[in-house]
């Protein structure tokens, strides 16, 4: 998955049950994998919300609030990028679905594929997928003067 | 999530602790709703302890926002953290509601008979 699997760096794949209780032990494993590969407080928060918003899409659209179907989250750390990828087994979801809306109307609703949009630097939906909706998101690593390198290069100090 | 609905100088305050996202909004939605169509003259929501927040939480505050325009009800936040803030920037909402730093400015600017942004 993501064409380079064999690159990534601890993968890990997380089943849940499409229950929106859950959904906060996944910001938990986000929110780790992110400050691990680099990023800075605010970059983490608009990863986490990101990967929030697509699985709770998953919940809501793909399995209508049903509460006891399956959803997959993959994150492959890359040396250049992190990457994200939710699986479903639910019906197809029209392209159109996942387009992000004009945001000069205030109203309730919309805001989810917005705020992936924003966060993420690519999306791409398997439309070859099988069985179901597979959503793949990449976000590209901070620059080398990360913290990690101020932080290596207090350690020497 | 926990929310606890109180009263103060006459204004409902919706104090919410812990994370807004798709599970906990729809406790948020009851509680919002019930307060705006109570008779109260304001309704503030404090965030103070909210660390975190989604669209469906987002969608909830917009809800309620223009619920307060139905029942002419005056409607704000106070003490929202940088994530939260961060968010509702993200959505370019920030500017459409009324948001007060702390409990004292909140209950000082929706008790006060000047106009309010909002209704």
């Amino acid at each position: 998955m993501g064409g380079e699997p064999y690159l990534s760096i601890r993968p890990m794949r997380i089943v849940i049950s499409s229950d929106p209780r859950l959904l906060h032990v996944l910001r938990g494993v986000v929110r780790y994998r992110a400050q691990e590969a680099g990023f800075g407080p605010a970059e983490v928060e608009y990863l986490t919300l990101a990967i929030d918003e697509a699985v709770a899409n998953v919940m809501r659209h793909a399995y209508g609030n049903r509460r006891d179907a399956r959803l997959a989250l993959e994150i492959l750390t890359f040396p250049d990028r992190l990457e994200f990828v939710v699986e479903d087994t639910g019906p197809k979801v029209e392209p159109e679905a996942l387009r992000p809306r004009a945001l000069d109307d205030v109203r309730p609703g919309g805001l989810g594929t917005y705020f992936i949009n924003c966060c993420m630097d690519a999306i791409s939906y398997d439309e070859n997928f099988a069985g179901g909706n597979r959503l793949r998101m990449v976000k590209r690593l901070p620059p080398k003067t990360s913290s990690r390198d101020e932080y290596s290069s207090q350690e020497r100090g | 999530m926990n929310i606890h609905l109180r009263n103060a100088d006459n204004i409902s305050i919706i104090d919410c602790s812990g994370d807004v996202d798709l599970y906990s909004s729809t406790h948020l939605r009851e509680t919002l709703l019930t307060a705006l169509r109570s008779g109260a003259p304001g309704v503030l929501v404090n965030m103070t302890d909210v660390g975190y927040i989604d669209s469906s939480g987002i969608a909830t505050l917009v809800e309620g926002l223009q619920l307060s325009r139905e029942t002419k009800t005056r409607f704000g936040l106070y003490g929202l953290r940088s994530n939260a803030r961060a968010v509702l920037e993200l959505a370019h909402l920030h500017k459409v509601f009324n948001i007060f730093n702390d409990e004292h400015e909140a209950l000082e600017k929706i008790s006060s008979t000047e106009p309010f942004g909002g209704v």
